[in-house]
């Protein structure tokens, strides 16, 4: 049928309506704001001591989370797919647990096992050894949210890998180490990659368990989105709102590189 | 099989080998040998336990029973990593990252062998399987042709005990099977590598083998040159897994296999006793429905019988005939064009069956081998 198709562009800017008030006005808004004062005032607010101490302190934090969960997600993917044993299920529901569980309630467990009062931190305590209130709260809460992030885009790769590779590999003389360094990790490494980006990108931006582990100490133990918080409710919406442009920025370059680079990432 | 124990000249001696999974025997005895120059095909159907003898030599899998020595060395509780063996895995199992030559070269770096000598023997290797213009290109860029050629390479590097090979030409189209099959077949004459291939497909095992070896059920029913195990099979299953088969009853007398008032001499009865029941088998083309005088010596008259059908299938003409025996038995006989035009044949024709070459079997389907 010639002439002109008045569906098709009906519906994309139905669709387009749908979605500014829902999130791309919202987002828009901390840009508009953010630089309503000109580009200086914003600089000068992101360059406060306790804004680059924030955005530093959830670079770190979050950067241990991913190594850690990474490494686990990988370890625990050849255990649940090379192994099949009795309660393999369970474990895998196990380890995909956390994401269903709401962040504050994460943080909650977090300090009843590691608080001063808690299960194991009460023992810990009378060594001198304080987990709570420290970065490491942090890293732990990070690696509680983002647990089976990794876990989840490694797995299926695992799943579809030929174990004929690994076999072969054998076959021609190599060590299981030797066959897992040469074979199997160069076929994971996009999965690797999208996994930490994943992880990283999660953590960064963790919020409800973070506020109830660290103490939500400026220049000690605040976040770059406990910072966010603090400030709005300091009335200082200007030093928020930087922090929330660097935090918005942030999240778009990681899943544009998880976007435009698949083909790179799951290419050979 | 006592030619399998005492023969240290077998570049790989499977002997003895037993394998349960769980309650499911999978293999039973097999004993077979293979020759340093030798192709020994195992046929059998899926689940008859093929794949598994081949995991076992390989040390992919440890057999419940028996040994496995290569080259005089008993190798039964080696990791496979140590045995030294060449798999060819029915889907190439490349390695997706590494080229063409990375994946030559593999089996070399794991043996630490200098640079030079890696480079030289990829080179030699990259040469003899004619991959000289691919040896950049990644796994993904070849054809399945092109891979099996790049896994029989990188399992040559090492100079390999044994090569084993897994269904290698389950996953290509039939056309482009005969010609890899005969090349192969070439390539492995040349370098002498012993090597064991295994099939499900009856025209693959004639032509690769050297020697075959079929399986049913876990146990190793005939093994022998293509030509014996066609021509002369010592099972039912043997008869009529290797081609079509026609498969009579009667009972030995005198030396000869009888049934009513057929009598047919026979040159292998010294296996059977007098009034030991057995079955006759013989080939579709080893049949003839012409008259006697128009025949060669070996000929024997079997019966008499009535043409049912006739039908054209290519290449030569099938009948099936209603043989004059107890039950009425059908046979099927095949005949070449020369033979149909000048002897066309048509339905009810009544006519004279005999055998030019036949072999007479026990009753009992499992007996095993001689």
């Amino acid at each position: 049928m010639r002439g002109f198709d008045v569906v098709k562009p009906l519906s994309i800017v139905t669709m387009i309506v749908i979605m500014l008030p829902l999130v791309l006005l919202p987002l828009a808004s901390i840009f508009i704001f953010g630089t309503s004062n000109g580009l200086g005032s914003f600089w000068n607010a992101l360059m406060q001591p306790e804004a680059i101490f924030a955005l530093k302190l959830s670079i770190v934090t979050s950067f241990w989370a991913t190594i850690f969960n990474v490494i686990f997600g990988l370890f625990a993917s050849y255990v649940l797919s090379r192994y099949n044993f009795w309660g393999r299920n369970a474990l895998i529901v196990l380890i995909s647990l956390p994401t269903a569980i709401p962040t504050a309630v994460a943080g909650f467990a977090l300090l009843l096992l590691w608080g001063p009062y808690g299960t194991l931190g009460r023992l810990l305590e009378p060594q001198g050894v304080h987990i709570m209130f420290t970065a490491w709260a942090i890293i732990l809460a990070n690696i509680f949210v983002t647990f089976p992030l990794a876990f989840g885009v490694i797995k299926p790769v695992f799943d579809t890998m030929s174990r004929s590779l690994e076999e072969a590999s054998a076959t021609m003389g190599a060590t299981r180490w030797q066959t897992f360094w040469h074979v199997t990790l160069p076929s994971l490494r996009g999965a690797i990659v999208s996994g930490a980006l994943l992880t990283f990108a999660r953590a960064v931006g963790e919020f409800g368990s973070t506020i109830l582990v660290s103490g939500n100490l400026a220049s000690r133990t605040q976040t770059a989105p406990l910072y966010i918080f603090a400030k709005f409710n300091e009335g200082q919406v200007e030093a928020a709102n930087a922090i929330a442009i660097v935090l918005a920025l942030f999240s778009f370059v990681i899943f544009s590189i998880l976007f435009f680079a698949r083909d790179w990432l799951e290419g050979d | 099989m006592a030619d399998v124990n005492d023969d240290n000249s077998a570049a790989v001696s499977v002997l003895n080998v037993g394998k349960q999974f769980g309650a499911a025997t999978v293999l039973r005895d097999v004993s077979f040998n293979v020759a340093q120059d030798e192709i020994v095909v195992l046929l059998g159907a899926s689940g008859s336990g093929k794949t598994t003898i081949l995991r076992i030599i390989a040390g992919l899998e440890l057999p419940n029973d028996g040994r496995i020595i290569l080259h005089g060395k008993d190798v039964t509780n080696l990791p496979a990593r140590e045995r030294g063996t060449g798999v060819i895995f029915q889907n190439y199992a490349l390695f997706p990252k590494m080229n063409v030559e990375e994946n030559i070269a593999y089996g070399l770096k794991l043996r630490r062998k200098k640079r030079k000598e890696i480079r030289e023997t990829v080179d030699r290797l990259v040469e003899l399987v004619h991959l000289g213009e691919h040896r950049k290109k990644s796994p993904s860029q070849l054809s399945g042709g092109q891979q099996q050629r790049v896994a029989i390479a990188r399992a040559l590097a090492y100079e390999p005990e044994v090569l084993l090979f897994d269904e290698p030409f389950g996953a290509l189209d039939a056309q482009i099977r005969g010609i890899l099959r005969r090349e192969i077949r070439g390539l492995l004459k040349q370098i002498k590598v012993p090597s064991i291939f295994i099939t499900h497909d009856q025209e693959e095992a004639l032509e690769l083998g050297d020697r075959i070896a079929v399986l049913n059920s876990g146990k190793l029913e005939q093994i022998g040159t293509p030509f014996e195990v066609y021509n002369r099979p010592e099972t039912e299953y043997v008869a009529t897994f290797l081609g079509a088969a026609n498969l009579l009853g009667g009972v030995m007398s005198g030396g000869k296999f009888t049934a009513n008032d057929v009598s047919l001499e026979t040159d292998d009865m010294t296996q059977f006793r007098d009034g030991e029941k057995v079955k006759l088998v013989f080939r579709p083309e080893d049949v003839f429905l012409r008259r006697p005088e128009n025949l060669t010596q070996r000929y024997q008259k079997l019966t008499e019988g009535r043409i049912e059908e006739v039908s054209f299938v290519g290449a030569f003409e099938r009948v099936t005939v209603n043989v004059d025996l107890p039950d009425k038995p059908t046979i099927i006989v095949t005949r070449p064009k020369t033979e149909t035009a000048v002897f066309p044949l048509h339905h009810g024709q009544e006519v004279t069956v005999g055998l030019v070459r036949f072999r007479i079997i026990p009753e009992t389907a499992n007996n095993g081998t001689a």
